[in-house]
């Protein structure tokens, strides 16, 4: 198994570093799928994270300008690792003004993603920072669990609004509720909804648009006011939405009555796929 | 009368004295008022004894700086000092939002007295507000230490913000960091023996070439382990007061030495070093360290030391040299009137046994009239007054408790 790629231009290391800020908001572990392709940032521990998976997924060729990989084996051309997001995310802060960033697999003592920085200092003479990021590889067996997971035919598909005023309404809504509904119909309408003994709040978002795709798939029959909901946890929500710094470039949510609710977003030419199940 | 204390600053002043409060209160939860006609000292040190840490503004630094000894004269029969004790978290919170400070306050006046028990520290701010605190201090007696920075082999001076770039790498649950040097790489990294205890701390590694530092005199190739805390401290102190920072150390074990040294003030952080010898614990709290022989040496001659649980005291700066007797009852030890903290210049026997250098010992040549600007090369450990009795009322404030046995009582101060 080996991998080595290396990014020599600032707006891809940037980017590539808020795509590393984002995955550890939103997930502490998560499993990096590496082929000869692309770079996958996957969660899918339905345990551990209560049924909340995630979907990351970048063209490596967007971001490094040199690149090799082995996978495990000729028919498995694949690496499959796990870590602690933060660690990556830390060791890339280090690399904000750098010439170049070198990452690699290794096996000091123990195997590890090796980030390699080229800063650049103020004498005009080259520093070296090193992190060796401890990993575990994940075998060949456990793979089909972390596959992409299939997109659900959804009751509504809407764009989402603004993120960061959804964000900080959740916020508030947090303090009140432990759970929330989030509902939308194929009229552009999506409510957040909380209601406790002595208080029931919502907030309308109006003129959000539908997605073109599904107005197609659902059933001609479907009346467009009519509400698709899903009953969810709301620090899940606020968690996903805590992750996206900057506002993506599309953001899309699809809703399957009262099973799931699948954020869609596209930050550039990264995509992020988030499900956050409804509450038994 | 009492031993007393009076000086004012202005508002930029007080941002400075408050960010050397801030860098100490890394070191310690106490902070020692040690004025001297050298200046007003603040001092700290850890309760492990591995970290230390002295400012010394100088008289010129204030605006108005006064202090005094009582006319009183103790059993050993020397003035008394103002032996002044605060805690942290009574004085940190009154030097908190320095920016603030620095705009509004006009005036800042300190004021004590041995016989009073509190320190009375004034803010005399925009649009007539004054502000004043009262906080009470506990009388004890300031612990010091001798360095030798001069005869370390080696000696790099650098830029804080260089400094403050390598600090962002490690994480806050690592807490040591090792510097290694060769006469031509300086390499910070996490520490080996830490990294290895937690299964997923990331190791980082930083070089340095040669050519950034502002100084680089290396005698010595070596590696030595320290506490990061006190570095961060020692760091955000020196990009205050925009000097850069130098690092005295040699091999590991013995202590190494963060100063900047300007000329309204000198600050030294002394750190002690991982030895070699892994037998020790990996608690960060037992970071102090010596060689081995000279822990079990010292466990021997301190068998109270061990049954009230402070053998961590004792071991904590390693000693060239074995202890001897420093001074009995009788021999006088410091003239404070002139040289507070000075090392006694005589013994009982006549050696000399603070191995001090004769710059230091010059100090005791000065008369009242002497000029403020004179730096000083090292700073000596030791309590101020050798009172046996004090000796035994704070045990942990002496280097080494006093033991029974004829091996002798380090009650005073120790050179390296």
């Amino acid at each position: 198994m080996k991998f080595r790629a290396k990014i020599v231009d600032a707006a891809c290391l940037n980017q590539f570093t808020r795509v590393s800020n984002m995955i550890a908001k939103l997930a502490k572990t998560c499993t990096l799928r590496i082929n000869p392709d692309k770079l996958n940032f996957i969660l899918n521990d339905k345990l551990a994270s209560g049924g909340v998976s995630m979907w990351c997924e970048l063209e490596q060729e967007n971001f490094f300008s040199e690149f090799q990989m082995e996978g495990v084996s000729a028919e498995n051309n694949e690496i499959y690792l796990e870590l602690t997001s933060e660690n990556l995310s830390r060791a890339l802060k280090t690399a904000q003004n750098a010439r170049t960033l070198k990452i690699k697999l290794t096996n000091k003592h123990f195997p590890c993603l090796t980030v390699s920085v080229e800063l650049l200092s103020v004498s005009n003479s080259s520093r070296i920072v090193t992190h060796d990021i401890p990993i575990k590889v994940i075998p060949r067996k456990l793979w089909k669990d972390l596959q992409e997971p299939a997109v659900p035919d959804s009751d509504v598909s809407i764009y989402l609004p603004v993120l960061k005023t959804m964000r900080s309404v959740v916020e508030k809504m947090k303090n009140i509720s432990s759970h929330l509904v989030i509902e939308a119909n194929l009229n552009g309408e999506l409510n957040l909804k909380i209601e406790t003994e002595l208080v029931c709040v919502t907030t309308h978002f109006k003129d959000l648009g539908n997605p073109p795709l599904a107005s197609e798939n659902t059933s001609q029959g479907r009346n467009p006011e009519e509400m698709a909901e899903v009953h969810i946890d709301i620090r899940k929500l606020l968690q996903f939405l805590a992750g996206q710094q900057v506002n993506p470039t599309k953001a899309l949510c699809n809703i399957v009555n009262n099973r799931i609710v699948h954020f869609d977003l596209l930050h550039e030419d990264v995509s992020l796929q988030y499900f956050i199940p409804a509450l038994s | 009368t009492a031993a007393m204390l009076k000086c004012e600053m202005n508002g930029s002043q007080v941002k400075v004295f408050g960010k050397a409060i801030q860098a100490l209160s890394r070191v310690s939860d106490e902070l020692w008022l040690d004025p001297s006609e050298k200046g007003l000292a603040l001092r700290s040190m850890n309760s492990s004894r591995s970290a230390y840490g002295c400012v010394l503004f100088s008289p010129v630094f204030f605006q108005h700086y006064q202090w005094s000894t009582s006319m009183k004269m103790n059993d050993d029969d020397r003035p008394l000092n103002l032996n002044c004790k605060l805690g942290m978290k009574s004085i940190l919170p009154i030097f908190r939002c320095l920016t603030s400070l620095e705009r509004n306050v006009e005036k800042c006046k300190i004021f004590t007295r041995s016989d009073k028990c509190k320190v009375v520290i004034q803010f005399f701010c925009r649009h007539g507000i004054k502000r004043t605190h009262n906080v009470c201090f506990q009388e004890s007696q300031p612990l010091q230490v001798i360095f030798e920075k001069n005869m370390c082999n080696n000696t790099l001076m650098i830029q804080p913000r260089l400094l403050a770039e390598a600090i962002v790498l490690f994480t806050s649950s690592q807490e040591e960091v090792t510097l290694a040097v060769t006469p031509l790489n300086v390499c910070l990294k996490s520490s080996s023996e830490e990294s290895m205890d937690l299964t997923n701390s990331v190791y980082s590694e930083m070089s340095v070439d040669p050519d950034e530092f502002d100084f680089f005199q290396i005698g010595l190739d070596t590696e030595i382990t320290f506490c990061f805390k006190e570095l961060k401290g020692m760091l955000t102190f020196s990009e205050a007061v925009h000097v850069p920072i130098s690092i005295h150390f040699d091999f590991p074990g013995k202590p190494m030495a963060l100063s900047i040294d300007d000329m309204l003030l000198e600050a030294n952080f002394i750190l002690a070093t991982l030895a070699d010898d892994r037998s020790r614990a990996s608690s960060p709290q037992s970071l102090c360290l010596s060689q081995t022989q000279k822990r079990s040496d010292l466990i021997q001659s301190n068998p109270k030391a061990d049954k009230s649980g402070t053998s961590q005291a004792p071991e904590c700066i390693s000693r060239k040299t074995a202890p001897k007797r420093l001074y009995s009852r009788e021999t006088p030890t410091n003239n404070s009137a002139g040289t507070c903290g000075n090392p006694p210049t005589r013994r009982a026997n006549g050696a000399s046994i603070f191995e001090v250098p004769e710059s230091s010992l010059s100090d005791t040549d000065e008369g009242p009239g002497s000029p403020y600007l004179r730096k000083f090369s090292c700073m000596f450990f030791g309590a101020v007054s050798s009172d046996q009795q004090e000796h035994s009322n704070h045990p942990l404030d002496s280097l080494a408790i006093a033991s029974d046995s004829e091996e002798d009582v380090i009650n005073g101060s120790v050179s390296f």
